[in-house]
């Protein structure tokens, strides 16, 4: 309190804010109702009440190097315990998403990923990608019934790990970014230690748990984010195997002379079937009620919807391959690789994001 | 029997809805221009929530000389018809010619009533203390407070026991009448003044701060009436749980106000009444702790004053953050506050004896005669072009006594002008 401190409010950043979900910011009159009834806050330094007035004044560097931004889990007993409507929990959701889109790199994608005016473009180059590798590359005919005979792997291989490089890079540059924001804002926390019990906590959704309001939404996000690391692993693994020939897709159901490769294509498929449930939950949640429909964002929209269409495609394009609906097959597949696409490239740019800044924000702040 | 109000030399009366301060001074400051006025009261007494009040913010006198006065004004002016237990039915008519229907309830005790309470002591019934808040009990023949204007028991039929004539067996003046019947009168007045006044904010409603579940978690108005000398602990504040003297008191601003799911607007008073009612606490016990939980803390005019002698003479604390969270410690009843302190920047839980919650004013309009109109808060609003229908006190806005007598006496001018406005054309 003692060291006089000038306040230089960032006027476009208030608008950023406004506009991409804290739309009621301006109604917080600091009562600090939702620090309380918030179960994350911390006692030392409780939120969102304290972000709420450096929001409402503009302090984009503070608030953008916060760790409490991403402590928040948006359960929403802030917004309606909130005597204003100002929307705490939405403005919260609204600083992540100017957060991840400031951290980018390159920070044009950034602001293309999270802009509703966007979106149709955004699947355009996997569309272009996949269509040119259905019309134009080399196919190696095996069997029929298999996606490879339109979309060969020995290129789609490479290309998903050439993407994945070039994300995992997005990602390296976005998170050193916002490791050296965190360090000047004053959180010492030794990351790299911080970053087990971190992961102990996010696979277990402790926080989800104590999270008031919603208890669906623990269900959901766990199945996710279960799923998600399941199918990620998986997708690594036969990936790897098959680019090094010792695996060959499809693998089989159940085959007594292949067991590992039998659990593998078990696993995966339970995998896709967990965050399809999960992912249902989430999208029932939002598309029910009535309150959360209104403040769900065009950013949430895109990352919930593009990952419950890459489960469901994926789904149906093995069911079609199953049934033997040919035409079906390969454009549903078509379909869901561009899906994918999407979800991949713009990962660090779009809500995706959440799960690496999130996960570093909670190292950095240590123990609670 | 009072007669219907009829022309006047001065033109048609005027008839003010609710007789607590508010109503009391609207028919007062118009009886005193001349003009003919009836004062409906719903209740037996006059007096209202001021009658109910311990001391005055900021000079902190009790309210009893204040409605003395205006009690003997009333006794003494002839134009004044009072009609306790009494309700406004309906209004028709227009400006300056207004028809107003009243249903007179029973008293079933006559002014032949010398207060000597011989029908309590006899009565086997008992009915809630609703002048106090529901904190205890009064007999089915009671007085309903020591000074009450009419001066006169009343029966509560509804509570006596089947047949029961007890009372009327025992009275040595013949002042019970058991017979007696509702009663509908029809007065004819230039114009009506509402001064219904105001209830507090259900507390039950506000489900994180455990009024309703933990006994020491009290409103202001419980407050009021366990400090004031005829309330039910004769003056002493005693915590509902234990009869115990608390040593420490929180008071929760702005219980319900300025609160978009309870309400939404700022109840004006509830500020410099906690700050009267830590008063009271350090009255009690000078070493005691009373501290306020605020938003903003506001005392408007003068009374930045009484704040500045409040919070620095008497040492009571004052935290900025409203309290979200109240538990209770199940052994002692003791309760743990939850705030954050914004000045402080951090979450503080503190334990207290006593929780008072500063709950809020819901203007009394439902039931209101057709004809008024009320605003987005269900206030009435500020008339649009003619009128002779006004509001008068709390249920114009929240606002203190002060300023409640000051509207009154401005409610009182505009239903004059309609009386005179009615003698011209009449």
């Amino acid at each position: 309190m003692a060291e006089a401190m000038t306040i230089r409010p960032d006027v476009g950043f208030i608008k950023d804010v406004l506009k991409s979900g804290g739309g009621d910011l301006k109604k917080c009159y600091q009562c600090a109702t939702c620090s309380v009834v918030c179960n994350l806050s911390p006692e030392q330094s409780p939120f969102p009440r304290k972000q709420m007035i450096e929001a409402q004044w503009g302090l984009k560097d503070r608030l953008l190097a916060d760790p409490a931004i991403w402590l928040c889990h948006n359960c929403g007993d802030c917004t309606s315990r909130c005597p204003r409507g100002a929307k705490p929990g939405e403005v919260m959701g609204a600083l992540r998403n100017q957060a991840i889109q400031h951290f980018a790199a390159p920070g044009f994608l950034g602001r293309a990923v999270s802009s509703p005016k966007t979106w149709p473009l955004l699947f355009v180059p996997g569309a272009l990608v996949f269509g040119a590798l259905a019309l134009w590359a080399p196919k190696e005919v095996t069997e029929p019934r298999e996606f490879a005979n339109v979309f060969p792997l020995h290129v789609l291989e490479p290309l998903f790990f050439l993407i994945s490089g070039l994300v995992l890079l997005a990602f390296a540059v976005g998170l050193a970014r916002f490791v050296k924001a965190l360090r000047s804002a004053g959180a010492n926390g030794a990351i790299l230690a911080g970053l087990i019990p971190a992961f102990v906590e996010i696979l277990a959704h402790k926080r989800f748990k104590e999270c008031g309001k919603e208890k669906n939404r623990y269900w959901g996000h766990l199945l996710t984010l279960w799923g998600f690391a399941g199918l990620a692993f998986m997708g690594t693994v036969v990936g790897i195997g098959s680019m090094v020939g010792i695996m060959h897709t499809p693998l089989p159901f159940w085959d007594p002379a292949m067991p590992v490769e039998s659990i593998l294509k078990l696993f995966a498929n339970a995998c896709a079937a967990v965050i399809l449930v999960g992912g249902l939950i989430l999208l029932g949640d939002r598309v029910l009620n009535e309150e959360k429909r209104r403040t769900t964002t065009y950013f949430d929209w895109f990352f919930l919807l593009t990952i419950v269409g890459v489960v469901f495609t994926g789904i149906l394009s093995e069911v079609l391959r199953l049934g033997e609906a040919v035409t079906a097959m390969y454009a549903i597949y078509f379909v869901h690789l561009v899906l994918i696409f999407a979800l991949f490239v713009y990962a660090p740019y779009s809500k995706f994001a959440h799960m690496l800044y999130r996960t570093v924000a909670m190292a950095a702040m240590g123990k609670r | 029997m009072m007669q219907p109000v009829t022309e006047s030399p001065n033109g048609k009366g005027i008839l003010v809805i609710g007789g607590g301060i508010a109503g009391m001074t609207a028919a007062i400051e118009a009886a005193e221009t001349g003009c003919d006025v009836v004062l409906v009261e719903k209740a037996p007494y006059l007096g209202g929530r001021v009658s109910r009040i311990n001391q005055y913010f900021p000079k902190l006198c009790p309210p009893t000389c204040g409605l003395e006065i205006n009690f003997k004004r009333i006794k003494n002016n002839a134009r004044i018809t009072v009609l306790s237990q009494a309700e406004v039915a309906e209004v028709t008519g227009t400006p300056g010619d207004y028809r107003v229907t009243v249903k007179v309830s029973p008293r079933f005790v006559t002014d032949a009533c010398t207060l000597c309470g011989q029908c309590a002591e006899v009565c086997p019934a008992e009915r809630p203390d609703e002048y106090n808040m529901g904190l205890g009990t009064t007999k089915a023949a009671y007085l309903p407070y020591a000074m009450a204007f009419p001066a006169a028991y009343a029966i509560d039929r509804a509570a006596c026991k089947e047949g029961c004539t007890a009372c009327a067996e025992a009275c040595a003046y013949g002042a019970v009448d058991l017979a007696q019947e509702p009663e509908e009168k029809v007065f004819e007045v230039a114009s009506v003044v509402a001064a219904t006044g105001w209830t507090p904010y259900d507390a039950n409603k506000i489900d994180n701060l455990g009024f309703g579940r933990y006994p020491n978690v009290v409103t202001n108005v419980i407050m009021e009436r366990l400090a004031a000398p005829n309330g039910p602990t004769a003056g002493k504040i005693l915590r509902p749980s234990d009869q115990a003297q608390p040593k420490s008191v929180a008071f929760v601003q702005c219980a319900g106000s300025r609160d978009e799911n309870h309400l939404p607007y700022c109840s004006a008073v509830c500020c410099a009444a906690s700050l009267k009612q830590a008063t009271y606490v350090k009255a009690m016990d000078p070493a005691a702790e009373a501290v306020i939980f605020y938003i903003d803390i506001r005392t408007p005019g003068r009374l930045e004053d009484f704040r500045t002698k409040v919070v620095e003479e008497q040492g009571v604390e004052l935290v900025k953050g409203k309290v979200a969270k109240v538990e209770e410690d199940p052994v002692t009843h003791d309760l743990l506050v939850t705030a954050e302190d914004v000045l402080g920047g951090r979450k503080v839980t503190r334990r207290f004896h006593m929780v008072v919650l500063a709950t809020g004013i819901v203007p009394n309009t439902d039931g209101l005669p057709a004809g008024f109109t009320l605003d987005e808060f269900r206030f009435i609003a500020a008339p649009e072009g003619k009128t002779g229908l006004y509001g008068a006190g709390c249920v114009r806005r929240p606002e203190e006594v002060s300023a409640t007598v000051q509207d009154a006496t401005g409610a009182a001018l505009k239903a004059y002008q309609c009386v005179v406005r009615s003698a011209h054309h009449g």
